[in-house]
């Protein structure tokens, strides 16, 4: 293992959350429920899968390998998003209560890397997170301009919102190394004490919506996937063996490499083209 | 008037003042204050470029062209073009020039040349219109045709139009 091990599986777990979620974001290109939303999403998407490319040009640099190589040539237990960024869309609530949860993420995860000790990382982060002030912007307002909303489509996020909150904590999943990455100062901030400031200012901005409080309720069941004996994936309790298989409970998993059955699929449809011709230049 | 001797890298200072920005080529490189910085190594030109929006595609353009220009320079046989996000590319580097520019070509400047800070990003609710120099206008959408245009409506000529997006 390199010397610069733990960074490269720090930067690996940013990169494959922003491709993974840019890659769902871009299948709205074309289906949006409104044309500005049809804009929003694709451009959003270009932004995230663009993010994706400057840390993933900087682990192509650091493993000298070629960066779709890193991006598209890898097998699906390879990546390290987060389970909540493979989720298919379902419906435009949980569309846009996942887009505002990963987003304020994103932005604690940025303002903490914007000091990491590592230069160039440092300088992607203080980039990155100039151009995703507009992605909370979008998130917020939409959040918002739902929950004042007519009765539908506010149940609506109330139950995508209290769906998508338990799977954000897997967006603060220690990283591999992650140990040897906090005490280089790559990462600056623990996971564990990013997640303590996500859940206070998404409780605050949640109650400040005026959504009701089971929206922030997290699922302490919440659980992992991982391989049955014959290969399938099925869900398992991360903690404590329960005596059946809990209900939905996904969200950890992923930074081990762990993925919902909806991850394949969609790994299958974003490197069909690479795999056809592995290597080809455009 | 006699001209003044240039140096080599003035040259190759004006010679990227003709190298336009694939997706809005009525700039130059130089007037979107993406040319960090020029040096020169005898006949070994270097060139740090910034790359504006992070998931712009034309980058890699970009980097082709200015490294095509420069070696089209006299006195010049090879050329090292490098891209970093340190310090970071924002929209206070265009240029008086480069505003005007986009502004002529229908594509309204960012709010302010002043320096914007992360916390002060806040998309303004009007712009002026490039076409008829109105304020009575209103952002439609933060998001655009390419990552660094945000769509707005100009209420008294009647016509769409895209803002550079301030970062």
């Amino acid at each position: 293992m390199s010397d610069n091990a733990a960074l490269v599986a720090l930067l690996t777990a940013l990169a494959d959350d922003e491709l993974i979620l840019g890659h769902r974001h871009s299948e709205w290109t074309g289906h949006a429920p409104h044309i500005e939303e049809d804009v929003a999403f694709s451009s959003i998407a270009q932004d995230e899968i663009g993010h994706a490319g400057a840390y993933y040009s900087l682990i192509a640099k650091l493993t000298d390998q070629a960066t779709d190589q890193i991006a598209l040539g890898r097998e699906p237990s390879d990546y390290r998003n987060a389970v909540l960024c493979e989720q298919p869309n379902g419906n435009w609530a949980f569309t846009l209560a996942r887009h505002w949860l990963y987003d304020h993420a994103d932005d604690i995860r940025l303002a903490a890397l914007e000091s990491s000790s590592h230069e160039e990382l440092s300088a992607i982060a203080t980039k990155l997170r100039r151009e995703e002030r507009y992605h909370l912007l979008h998130a917020d307002s939409w959040v918002q301009r739902i929950s004042s909303g007519p009765v539908e489509g506010r149940a609506r996020l109330i139950d995508a919102m209290t769906e998508a909150f338990t799977d954000a904590m897997g967006l603060f999943e220690p990283i591999e190394l992650e140990e040897a990455a906090v005490k280089e100062g790559w990462l600056p901030v623990p996971s564990a004490e990013m997640k303590a400031r996500f859940v206070e200012r998404t409780t605050t901005a949640l109650d400040d919506l005026g959504l009701p409080t089971e929206v922030r309720a997290i699922d302490d069941r919440a659980a992992e996937f991982v391989a049955s004996s014959s290969g399938d994936l099925i869900e398992n309790a991360a903690a404590g063996e329960g005596p059946s298989p809990l209900p939905i409970a996904h969200g950890l998993g992923g930074r081990k490499g762990r993925h919902s059955p909806d991850f394949e699929i969609l790994w299958t449809e974003m490197t069909s083209t690479y795999q056809e011709n592995p290597g080809a230049t455009w | 008037m006699v001209a003044p001797t240039r140096s080599l890298e003035d040259a190759l200072w004006t010679a990227l003042t003709g190298v336009p920005d694939p997706e809005i080529p009525a700039v130059s490189v130089v007037d979107m204050g993406m040319i960090e910085a020029i040096s020169t190594d005898g006949t070994h030109a270097h060139v740090t470029v910034l790359p504006t929006f992070s998931g712009c595609p034309a980058i890699d353009v970009i980097v082709a062209d200015v490294k095509a220009a420069l070696l089209k320079v006299k006195g010049i046989d090879e050329a090292t073009v490098e891209t970093t996000f340190s310090p970071p590319w924002t929209t206070a580097r265009i240029t008086a020039e480069g505003r005007r520019k986009l502004a002529d070509f229908g594509l309204a400047p960012p709010a302010n040349g002043d320096q914007v800070l992360i916390t002060e990003i806040g998309l303004p609710k009007m712009s002026r219109c490039p076409f008829c120099g109105s304020t009575n206008t209103r952002n439609e959408n933060p998001f655009g045709p390419t990552p660094c245009r945000a769509l707005y409506y100009c209420d008294d000529c009647r016509n769409p139009f895209e803002q550079f997006k301030p970062v």
